[in-house]
């Protein structure tokens, strides 16, 4: 018993020094990220909670912050250090993680499912921007361009990125702008010249107003729902 | 008698010797400059006194590390003249400038007064970008943002700000609200959403100020951002409709002048729309100052813009191609571009200058006619006698302007130009001599490792005709230079030169009077290189330059010709972008094509160092110069040595700037300056000048600031001492909601130089969008028994 006592009161002074400890990992709570624009159905909810909760827009996003979008829906979101933009296409979900050390900030956006395009500008030396699948990590330098979770694929508009497949072989590789990248299934990086279809998926990718198209027939009113680009 | 004439001559000298002296003017009130920032457009403002006929105001500005002025017509509205000055020329730690102000009568007065022999230009500090600027990021909205009410928030981020920074301290304003206290702090995020207060928001153009200070309470940065809010189904509309912005503006004032009233009415009018990506503006400027016997006064403008690739401008514009070539000269006509970034063109055409008639001073006969170069001879039949004595007219001048080039320019650009300028000589009875004009031209930019490596280069070569009045020469007129055989004295074919002839008159008329005479010598050749590279926080520039003597553009008025020579600068940033170290290295000189009596040298050599600390200090720089100017005339060549130039001008400047809190923030500015002119040729003229001033601005209160400024100048040439005292004294307040804004500006000057002087305006909003402002300004000279003053009143309506 009193074994189980000394185990107990250990294991609470060790709970207690670990989140003492996690507390001040957290003294800062400045947002990674804010929500800077909404289309239709966007979902948040924070790293300590299990329901989701519509997102607003500028609902600030802390570190692990989940984001899910629904269909037809789009997320843009802005990291609070300036340091760029993400556009979170439908059906996708997504964590930011942001590690603040001094003047600096480390990002990295786990995509669970779906697309997400980026504008990334230029990373001080001491800073990462990493995008993270199931089967990649993809670390940025100042670039645009799309990752789509899905697929296992990256197409780089301009800039440079850094490659690694987590899987399988677990390649790595550099991709340049006007490029794309693919995971495959045994961990090998395919690097390609971007086909027509993927470049057009890039600029697809950064439409992020929706505009309708009102059509009156005999049988009542017909919304058409088309994506406008951005300025 | 002669005693008193003798009296009255030795008062004039001097006081026209003082007016020489002066750093101060009679034609120019004030000039504002906004702040000046590397890389960042500088806007000149100059309020002219109310002195009747100016017909120009040119500004000179010249960068620290270089030696030749450029020139730039300011665009003059009513009582004052502006003029924007792209980025490109903005650098770090000083420019030099002055105005040139040109009068209808073809006199020419510069501000300072006496530039260049009797005072030197003005110098403003230019600053660094600062990294405080990339410490506090406004994330939303961004600027120039159209934000719905209902969806807006702020965001200011301090995640890269300095430790330094106190950010629980923040202000945060939307126009003159403070939004402080609505504000959310989250960690180093500061949020602000409408959607909570929705009295604290309006709708309209909002400027957001965030003012950001120290662990000492004191002012760190201060960061702006203006976006524009709006109701959901206006943004939405917005969207898909015409946005039109504008003003119009009604203004009549009197200015007296030397017992000269004159009555001045204006009335301008500016319309910006934008529908999606095009932009259409319009301005409109008319004023009783228009005249036909002299260049137009008013101003018409029209602009249609689609993204950034394609647009026209109609009436009065201001195209730029290759500074050697056009530079914003004033053209009435139609000017655009297409850029398509591997294929882009740029064309300009139009007039330059109006027609004006010459006046007949006086007509002769066949028999009494003098021979003077203004007596011509004359339609009797209309005139009545066959020759007269005139005043010359000015033919109207039409330009065409074309340059195609290859590359976007955000990597590559190779460009070529073609001007093609002439003058009308049917277009006025008295004239003399009309010209025509052709240059060709070269120039190519490349940025290399992120632009890191810039290398520009423009080359052009110009054709002048000075006399086209005759036309092309004619085949009689080339027999006549050929023997039977063909060949001529001076080694030419015949038809080797009639077929040149025919090939170049179809670009400029050819005759005798057509130049450049020996084009072998590159006269008529002008180029400049220049490579600069940024690497490990240097900015190191190399130029060249080469300019014949005989280099001409209808495009550019302005241009030194008959130089040649280096200009090395290298700009070194230290101590976190702290402290910047400036040293620059130029050495040129004239007589290029042998048609001076000796040649001059020019060596400049320029060093500064600035100091812009992130700590509770002064902003110093301080700066040294020395110019040296020597040809090669011997003072024993006593021919020629009344022509002899060797002097040293040696420059020490001070500046230091702070603010500070004294019960309130004060900003303050003090600079001193010593410069030595020794002149070693025989005429031994050394001059010596300092000038000192402290200027303080006070913010009292959100509606009450103040300005005591102080300037010192004194000079000796020679035996003779110089000096006057400039005291200003300002304020500005606000009352009555804001709807009342008064400015008041007293500047009084002792001492050899006597002027009092006052300029008050009141401005005040009728309604939201209508606002009346009334000006006057008096200043008086007892010592010339001079009084002038003007008062106006403008209307100005906001669309």
């Amino acid at each position: 018993m009193k074994i189980i006592k000394q185990v107990f009161f250990f294991t609470l002074f060790i709970g207690i020094a670990l989140a003492f400890t996690a507390g001040n990992f957290h003294d800062d709570q400045t947002p990674v990220a804010l929500v800077k624009k909404i289309v239709k159905d966007v979902q948040y909810k924070s790293a300590d909670e299990t329901d989701w909760e519509a997102a607003k827009m500028g609902e600030p996003l802390m570190d692990g912050g989940e984001v899910k979008t629904g269909f037809q829906s789009l997320a843009l979101v802005l990291f609070t250090d300036g340091s760029g933009l993400l556009r979170v296409r439908e059906n996708s979900i997504l964590n930011i993680y942001g590690e603040k050390s001094k003047r600096a900030m480390n990002k990295n956006t786990f995509i669970q499912e779906g697309v997400v395009g980026f504008e990334v500008n230029k990373q001080s030396e001491d800073e990462e921007f990493k995008f993270t699948t199931p089967t990649m990590v993809a670390s940025i330098r100042g670039t645009e361009g799309v990752i789509d979770g899905d697929q296992n694929k990256v197409l780089c508009e301009s800039g440079l990125i850094e490659l690694a497949a987590l899987i399988g072989q677990k390649e790595t590789g550099v991709l340049t702008g006007g490029n794309a990248a693919q995971v495959t299934e045994d961990g090998q990086l395919k690097i390609y010249e971007m086909t027509d279809a993927e470049k057009q998926q890039l600029q697809q990718t950064k439409q992020i107003t929706i505009k309708k198209i009102r059509v009156e027939t005999e049988d009542g009113t017909l919304e058409v729902e088309y994506y406008e680009e951005e300025e | 008698m002669k005693q008193y004439k003798l009296i009255t001559a030795v008062l004039i000298l001097f006081l026209a010797l003082s007016e020489l002296q002066a750093q101060v003017s009679n034609t120019v009130s004030n000039v504002k400059i906004s702040q000046a920032i590397e890389g960042k457009p500088v806007k000149f403002s100059v309020s002219l006194y109310p002195v009747p006929g100016i017909s120009e105001v040119v500004l000179a500005y010249k960068p620290y590390d270089e030696s030749i002025f450029e020139y730039f017509d300011m665009e003059l509205l009513g009582d004052s003249a502006i003029y924007t000055l792209s980025g490109d020329y903005v650098r770090t730690p000083l420019f030099s400038y002055y105005l040139s102000i040109e009068f209808e009568t073809g006199v020419v007065e510069t501000y300072p007064l006496g530039i260049p022999e009797t005072a030197v230009p003005l110098e403003v500090t230019v600053r660094a970008p600062s990294v405080k600027d990339s410490e506090i990021i406004v994330l939303s909205p961004a600027p120039g943002e159209k934000v719905a009410i209902n969806d807006m928030f702020i965001s200011v981020s301090m995640i890269k700000a300095s430790e330094d920074v106190d950010i629980g301290a923040t202000k945060l304003y939307l126009g003159d609200v403070d939004i402080t206290q609505y504000a959310l702090f989250a960690g180093d995020l500061i949020l602000f959403y409408a959607e909570n207060f929705p009295d604290a928001v309006s709708l309209g153009d909002k400027s957001l100020k965030v003012e950001v200070f120290n662990k000492n309470g004191e002012p760190y940065h201060t960061v702006n951002s203006d976006f524009t809010v709006l109701t959901s189904t206006e943004l939405a509309e917005a969207q898909k409709q015409f946005i039109t912005n504008g003003s119009i503006e009604a203004e009549s004032r009197n200015q007296s002048y030397n017992d000269q009233s004159t009555w001045f009415n204006n009335l301008s009018v500016n319309l910006k729309n934008t529908y999606d990506d095009l932009r259409l503006n319009a301005k409109v400027y008319v004023t009783s100052e228009e005249k036909a016997d002299r260049q137009p006064r008013n101003r018409f403008r029209g602009e249609v813009q689609y993204q950034d690739w394609l647009s026209a401008e109609f009436g009065d514009t201001y195209p730029k191609l290759p500074t050697y070539i056009l530079n914003g000269k004033r053209v009435r006509g139609v000017s655009g571009f297409i850029n398509l970034g591997f294929f882009n063109i740029e064309a300009t055409y139009g007039q330059v200058r109006r027609s004006i008639e010459g006046t007949i001073i006086e007509k002769y006969n066949r028999l009494n006619a003098p021979l003077a170069s203004n007596v011509i001879a004359i339609d009797s039949a209309r005139y009545g006698d066959p020759f007269a004595a005139v005043n010359f007219g000015t033919y109207d001048r039409q330009l065409f302007a074309l340059r195609p080039s290859f590359g976007a320019g955000e990597i590559f650009q190779w460009g070529f130009t073609y001007l093609h300028g002439k003058d009308d000589p049917n277009s006025i009875d008295f004239g003399s001599r009309p010209r025509e004009n052709v240059v060709l031209g070269t120039d190519m930019k490349l940025n290399l490792d992120e632009r890191r490596i810039q290398l520009r280069t423009q080359a052009s070569v110009s054709l002048i005709n000075d006399d086209i009045s005759s036309g092309d020469i004619t085949d009689e007129q080339i027999d006549s230079l050929f023997s039977g055989d063909g060949s001529s004295s001076f080694g030419s074919d015949k038809d080797q030169f009639v077929t040149l002839k025919d090939i170049a008159s179809t670009f400029i008329t050819v005759n005798q009077y057509i130049g450049p005479l020996n084009p072998e010598e590159l006269s008529s050749l002008a180029a400049e290189a220049e490579l600069q590279l940024n690497y490990f926080n240097n900015r190191i520039r190399g130029s060249y330059i080469y300019r014949g003597n005989q280099y001409e553009s209808f495009g550019q008025d302005f241009m030194v010709t008959d130089r040649k020579g280096i200009n090395i600068s290298d700009r070194i940033r230290m101590i976190d972008n702290q402290v910047f170290f400036t040293v620059s290295y130029e050495s040129l000189e004239d007589n290029l094509q042998n048609t001076l009596l000796s040649t001059t040298k020019y060596d400049n050599l320029n060093t500064s160092v600035s100091y812009f600390p992130r700590i509770d200090f002064p902003a110093i720089t301080l700066s040294y110069k020395n110019r040296t100017r020597q040809n090669d005339i011997a003072p024993t060549d006593t021919v020629n040595n009344i022509f002899m130039i060797d002097d040293v001008t040696s420059t020490i400047l001070a500046k230091l700037s702070y603010d500070f809190i004294a019960g309130v923030k004060h900003n303050t500015n003090f600079s001193i300056s010593n410069i030595g002119f020794e002149d070693e040729s025989i005429s031994d003229l050394d001059q010596t000048f300092v000038t000192a001033s402290l200027n303080v601005s006070s913010f009292w209160n959100r509606d009450l600031n103040s300005t005591v400024g102080f300037t010192s100048y004194s000079s000796t040439a020679g035996d003779q001492d110089y000096s006057y005292f400039l005291l200003s004294l300002g304020a500005s307040y606000r009352l009555l909601d804001d709807k009342l804004n008064l400015n008041l500006n007293i500047n009084p000057s002792f001492g050899d130089f006597k002027r009092n002087g006052f300029d008050f305006t009141a401005q005040y909003a009728l309604m939201q969008n209508l606002s009346a402002i009334f000006q006057l300004r008096y200043y008086s000279m007892p010592d010339l028994n001079t009084t002038n003053s003007v008062a106006g009143l403008r209307l100005r309506y906001t669309l």
